[in-house]
Formats: C-alpha cells, structure tokens, sequence
C-alpha cells in the first residue's frame, strides 16, 4: 500500500504549490483554497480519515460521498458541526479554514480530473497501451482498446482518484471494490449447438443473457438456447498490479486515468 | 495486435452468434425491414415497413411482450431504433440500448455533465455507431454493441439559447443535426457533422445574418429570430437533397419587433446535402403569431398529378401537414405550391390560400393585450407526431387537433434567453382525430376520433398488411385498419403517449414499440409461451484471461 500513500498524499501537496487562498471562503473548486484546504486536513483529519482519504479510524471519504453525496453547504455543516454520536468532533476552525477544508475534501472526492494528480500522464500513457499492464486488452478509450470491459473514456471526469486507485489495487478487507469500475460477471456460455462464447455478461436472467465478448462483440443470447453456464465468481480485473507495476508506474498511469474526461473540467488546473 | 499473454488468450476465443456488419448508408436507403433503421423508417418520412405478419386478421391477438422503464423518465419522447436485434431509445441526456426480444438492458451511455435537460426524440445508427444529441448540442458517438464513447462533439451554443432535442439524421458519410429553443431566443440552424469525427462540414442558418438576402423580412432580433430545426428532415436520393422544416419566429406572439415575413421561419427548406446551400423554400405561414411551426415532416411521394393542361403524369411531390391547420402538396424540385386543404375542420384565422400558397389574412386574428380566439389553438391543426405514409392505400394518416385557444399580447420587452414569448395562449382542450388523407385529392379518405384530455404527441406507423399503428389520446396503443380506419386492437398503456411507434422483427417475430409515457412497450402476437429449463450453472473463482497462459 506504500505507493498509494504516496500518490495520494501527493496531490495536496502539489495543489498547495498553488499558495494559500486568503479570504477564499466559499470556494469550493478554488486550487489555491484546495491547496490551503490540504494542509488543514493533513493536520486534522488525516489521523482519523487517513493520508489519502481512504479511511482509517473514520470512515473513506470517497466512498461515504459516492453513496451519500453532500452538498456545498452541507459538507461544511458536518465538518463544522462534527457528527453526533460517533468520534466526529466538530472543529474550531474559522469560516474561512471550514470552507478551505470542504474545497479540499470536494477535490478529493469530486471527479479526478478536476484536481491535479501526481505522476506523468504521457508516461502513464504508454503504460495503459503497453502489455506490462495491458489495460488496453480489456479496456477501450474513445474507441482505441478493447471494448470487451468497461469504458474508460470518462473515468476520470467520472470517479474520484481514490476509486480509480482502487480498481487497481483493491483494498484487502473489502475485494468487492474491485468491481467500482462497474465490472459485471465474467461468463463462459456453452450453447446447446455446441458453440463456446466467452465475455462479460452485460446483463442476465433465468431467460436471456447479453455477453459482450472478449472481441468486443455483442451476443444476445436466449437461455433456452443455453447448454452450461460458468460463472465467474470474481472481477475479470486483474489484481496484481500492485506487484506488476512499481510506485512510479502506478502514480503514472493513475495521472493518465485522472485525465480521461469527455467533458473539460469544470475549473481550470 | 500486440504479443503477449492476452494474445493467446483471445486466440482461445472465437465464435459470433450475431453477424458483425456496419449499418451502410445502402442500408438505410432501403428502408425498414427487420431493422429500423432512421427516425422516420426510410429517408422519404413514411414510417411505412413492409413486415406482414400482423394482419387486420390477427392483430386483435397482439399481446405485450415486454416493457422496459426508463429510469427517472417523463413523458418520453424517443423513437426507437432498432439494429440486428438491439433497440435504442432515448431521454434526456442518455442513450438505452435494449434487447429487442425481451427489453433488457445491455448498456446505458449517461452524461451527467450536461448543462440542460430536456427532451431527446430519439437516436441515429450508422457504421458501428450509434448517435444522439445531448440537450447541451453534443453529438455523442457511441459503439452500437458495447455502448463505448467514441466522440463527443460540441456543435451548438447552449448558452446562446440553442439546445438539442432531435434525432440525429445520418445520410451518406454525415450526421445531420437541428436545433431547438425557438420559444425563449435562438438563431436556429441545421449542421452537417462528419460520421467518423463530429467535425463541422457545414452549417445553414435559418435566419438570415443582416445583410443577407432575407434578412430585409426582418425589422429586428436576427440574431434571436428562433426558426428552430427541432425535428429530423428527409432525403431525397435521386437529388441529393434535405428537407427540413423550420420553427417559429421570436418573440412567438408579439410581431411587432419583427416586423416582415421573418424568413426562414415556419417554412420548408431545400438543401443540396453535400454544402447545405438553399435550393428552395416555402413558408407556410409569413410573420406567424401563434407558435405555429411548420415541424410537422416533409413526407417525400410521387403521385399521379394533373398538369394545367389536363395530362396526368407522375409527380415528385413534398406532402406537409401543417401547425397552421392546412395540409399542403408542393412540387419536389422547385417548391412550387400545387395544391393547399384544410387539414382541420376548425380554422378561422385565413380565409384559404391564394394560388401561390400564401394565406388570406382574416382580420382580428393576431394576438392582442386583450385576446383573441383563434382557431387551430398553439399546439396547432398538427404538431411533430409523426404520420405514416402507406403505398398500398395510398392513404397519409395524421393526427390532428380540434382546438381553438385565446391568443394574448403582453407588453414585457422581449428579453431573449428569458423565456418571454411576447404573449401567451389558452390550451381549453379539443378533440383528437387520427385522419387518413388521400394525397392525389386532399380529401380525408376515414377519421377516426379520440376520447382524452388533447394532450396527446402520438404518430403512427402503417404497414404493407394494411395495419394502422398508433396510440390514443387516452393512453392506449392501437391498431386500425389502415384502409377503413375501422378498429382492430387496442392496448391501456397507462400513461400519456408522446412518442411515435414502430415496427421491428427478430428471429422470424414482428413487434411493435412504442415509448409510452415512461416506459418502452414491445407488443406481438400472442403465442404460448415454452418453458425455460435452467442450464447447468457452474460458480468459481475460474482463471482471468491473463492467467490462461502456462
């Protein structure tokens, strides 16, 4: 987990180069209030909510916004108010700082690429299209790859960098995240007529079936049809990049992931 | 391809069920079949298939087959395409792609980072893609199997009041695209954008810039004019021409600040595809007050016409049903007016069409500070539903309104973007009459009128078996004869329609779809149903791709 440490911390740290946000109160996608945001979290929040936001003590902060989103004002009113009945206190910090501090929580939890990520995208570019981490043998960006997984166009204008880091290295204690790129089932369809179609099923009942197969093609398939099934139990997404790739590795390819929008951020880096 | 571990292992895998082809513009040029192809089945705006499995006969046994519900969905609008087994339909931003036999999804392609929702009537298939428009003027392509973005392309100025809520038309290597916000501002257009980028090839403003020819029709507002383009055209391949009709001028009710005939609002354009370049255009009603665009398609025949000599010979004609309550016939390669009816029994507002088609002006029909009752209403003698044109019968089948509506003036300055439409109208209810119109004479060949609130946005679709598809303005599907209007089959759908059906057939199975209210229905004939037996299913954690290799 050392490298996500590292990666993560990082991009506070290169948004405070950016400077401090005096009177930047209420600025949410302010980089210098994020910047300045940074350092208050580091030695607030951090102890509980860890380096990079992924939890510790308290909650991850990706994942509690993900399935509960706040907020402007609201993310200001927890971090203010504390939480009633749980380790949450509530802070002393000013207005101003209070608001800095959302604007750092909102980037770290907002769309990757609405923040600066740590790493170098055009090496990381290289390593998505290359065949150590052959993200492209599944993956498909504006067209280029394989359309067999989920697309990738839009990931980073999409998910928090911390989601995006966990697809590729789930947590330990909860694998399931492997499947936050909206991953569905890997199958292996063997038709009554003898025919083998192996893919990810893109949706499945006890009646009819849609595989996307490993070319990228779509088989619409009605289970009266169906001879066997084989189901696989886990995410087709590798799991060992944390191994296969080095620190610097992984940081590159998650600043070329950050980057992949279909829209232009919202405010300018 | 690369070498390595994933090479071999897709190596292991082979096989297709489904035939992988490109969807060619060939293709679409033949019209419907299995597939449905384009918004209105074929590029002359029939919505006309030739499946004959549903018969007057038989349709009384149609059953539903499926529904799928759109999430977060109100009042669809979306015209489904279908493709090789794979339905399309659209709302707000998103695309479904769904199974045509059994409308499960197989993907969903969302833009939550558009500024604006708002309707979408529906999507475009070409090569590997299919296309739709985000309410903030985005071409989105997208692969038509798997739902993977392949561009997504700003063509239109959302915050200069255009917005996007067409199918996209795809004709030979572009993607035709109209604008829509007409009501509130705008300066509409139609664009050509390439099939394979999304970059521009050309784009016709619909109101002139000053100086150009026709901006002399106009005292002010230009560049806010409105001439929306908020419906998809039609082609003629044999010309290489687009038709495409246009939308109100702004402000809608109050035509003093834009004094003239305001071209190219509520008219016909003729366009060469390959440039855009105007060959011709009609307007149907010059400096309109009352919101009546002329968006209703061009229906592309060829019928036997009598000359002014009295020799009847076969004719390329352009049929309009209009807003404004008249049905039109207008000749195909000059837009010369041939022969203007009344679409509608209520209609007060001109006292016919002169021998050009232009209107004869009743008095006290403009809307006032104090109004006045003008019939057809704001929602017009027709609107953008769309009507089927059959070959067999010969016969054009239209909905049509009986409403006639207060039309008001308000003294606000027009304040573009804001909304202000100069005026208002009373929508007080009417009657809704589904009407087959024999395009030779004009004359209505059968009516068949409906019970509900005139709330209704449904078109039809006929087919080669004489069967009559649409839905009610009381919620219901239906089936008529499309000879004699008589009923064949209805179906309680539940909710408000505001879409148009069509037809499809998979594996040898005609269907009939229709986006009603917020969910899609597939209807067919009734069958009885086989058991599915469960097949072996086996769970484990298996071997990844990578991992296959020794």
């Amino acid at each position: 987990m050392r490298f996500v440490v590292t990666g993560l911390i990082f991009p506070a740290l290169l948004a405070a180069q950016h400077g401090q946000a005096e009177g930047a109160a209420k600025a949410p996608h302010d980089p210098a209030a994020v910047a300045a945001g940074a350092k208050l979290y580091a030695t607030s929040c951090s102890g509980c909510h860890g380096p990079d936001g992924s939890g510790a003590r308290g909650p991850n902060l990706f994942h509690r916004l993900e399935s509960h989103s706040l907020k402007d004002d609201e993310l200001f009113g927890t971090i203010r108010n504390g939480v009633a009945g749980t380790d949450m206190p509530p802070t002393k910090l000013s207005d101003d700082d209070t608001w800095k501090l959302t604007a750092f929580i909102r980037a770290l939890t907002g769309p990757a690429n609405e923040s600066p990520a740590p790493g170098n995208p055009a090496a990381g570019e290289k390593i998505f299209w290359g065949t150590k981490a052959a993200c492209s043998d599944c993956h498909a960006i504006l067209g280029r790859g394989s359309r067999m997984g989920p697309d990738l166009s839009d990931i980073g204008g999409s998910r928090p960098l911390g989601l995006i880091r966990e697809a590729l290295v789930p947590p330990k204690d909860d694998p399931s995240r492997n499947y936050a790129l909206g991953g569905k089932e890997g199958v292996t369809v063997t038709m009554k007529n003898g025919t083998v179609i192996k893919g990810i099923a893109r949706n499945r009942s006890n009646y009819s079936l849609q595989v996307v197969d490993t070319k990228g093609e779509l088989h619409l398939i009605q289970m009266t049809d169906v001879k066997e099934l084989a189901i696989l139990d886990r995410s087709l997404m590798p799991d060992d990049y944390a191994t296969r790739l080095s620190t610097e590795e992984m940081r590159d390819l998650l600043a070329f992931l950050a980057r992949q929008s279909v829209r232009a951020p919202e405010v300018a880096q | 391809m690369r070498s390595g571990p994933m090479k071999t292992c897709l190596s292991l895998f082979l096989f297709g069920v489904i035939a992988v082809a490109q969807v060619r513009y060939e293709d679409i040029l033949k019209g419907p079949g299995e597939d449905w192809t384009t918004y209105a089945g074929n590029y002359q705006g029939w919505r006309y298939s030739p499946l004959k499995q549903i018969t007057v006969q038989n349709a009384g046994s149609m059953v539903p087959k499926w529904a799928y519900h759109v999430p977060d969905a109100n009042g669809l609008r979306t015209s489904p395409i279908v493709y090789k087994g794979v339905m399309y339909v659209t709302d707000s931003n998103s695309l479904y792609a769904l199974d045509a036999r059994t409308g499960r999804s197989i993907w969903t392609y969302h833009d939550s980072k558009a500024k604006k929702k708002g309707v979408n009537r529906g999507a475009a298939i070409l090569g590997d893609s299919v296309y739709f428009t985000t309410t903030d003027n985005y071409l989105v392509s997208l692969d038509r199997q798997t739902g993977d973005l392949l561009f997504s392309k700003k063509f239109g100025e959302v915050d200069k009041g255009t917005t996007s809520t067409s199918a996209p038309f795809a004709v030979k290597d572009k993607i035709l695209v109209g604008s829509a916000g007409g009501d509130s501002g705008m300066r509409g257009f139609i664009v050509a954008l390439s099939a394979k980028t999304g970059d521009e090839l050309w784009r016709t403003w619909t109101v002139p810039a000053k100086g150009e020819p026709g901006s002399e029709t106009w005292s002010d507002l230009h560049e806010w004019g409105g001439a929306g383009t908020w419906l998809s055209g039609t082609f003629d391949p044999d010309t290489n021409t687009l038709f495409w009709t246009t939308g109100n001028p702004w402000p809608d009710f109050a035509g003093a600040p834009r004094l003239g005939n305001d071209l190219y609002t509520c008219s016909l354009l003729a366009l060469d595809l390959d440039t855009g370049k105007l060959k011709w255009y009609f307007q149907f009603t010059p400096h309109d007050t009352h919101d009546w665009d002329a968006q209703s398609w061009p229906v592309l025949v060829e019928i036997p016409w009598k000359d002014t000599h009295g020799v009847t010979a076969m004719r390329k004609v352009v049929l309009h049903a209009n807003r404004n309550g008249f049905f039109y016939v207008l000749d195909r390669a000059t837009g010369e007016f041939l022969r203007g009816t009344q679409l509608i029994d209520k209609q007060t507002w001109a006292k016919g069409l002169d021998d050009t088609g232009h209107p004869v002006l009743l008095p006290g029909k403009d809307p006032t500070p104090e109004g006045n009752w003008v019939c057809p209403s704001i929602k017009g003698g027709t609107n953008w539903m769309g009507q089927s044109y059959n070959p067999g019968t010969g016969l054009l089948y239209v909905l049509t309104l009986e409403e006639c509506g207060m039309f008001t003036t308000s003294t606000q300055k027009p304040v573009p973007m804001k909304n202000f439409a100069g005026g208002g109208a009373t929508e007080p209810g009417g009657q809704v009459v589904l009407r087959a119109i024999d395009p030779k004479t004009g004359k209505r060949a059968w009516e068949y009128p409906m019970t509900g609130s005139a709330k209704m946005w449904t078109g039809t679709v006929s087919t080669a078996a004489g069967v009559l598809f649409s839905g009610d303005d009381d919620g219901h599907m239906l089936a008529l004869d499309a000879k004699t209007g008589r009923h064949l089959w209805h179906f309680n759908a539940g909710d408000l329609m505001t879409a148009s059906p069509i037809t499809y057939e998979v594996d040898g199975k005609q269907y009939v779809a229709i986006a009603a209210g917020t969910n899609v229905f597939a209807f067919g004939l009734f069958e009885p149903m086989q058991s599915t037996p469960l097949p072996k299913i086996t769970r484990g954690a298996g071997s990844r791709p990578a991992e296959r290799e020794p």
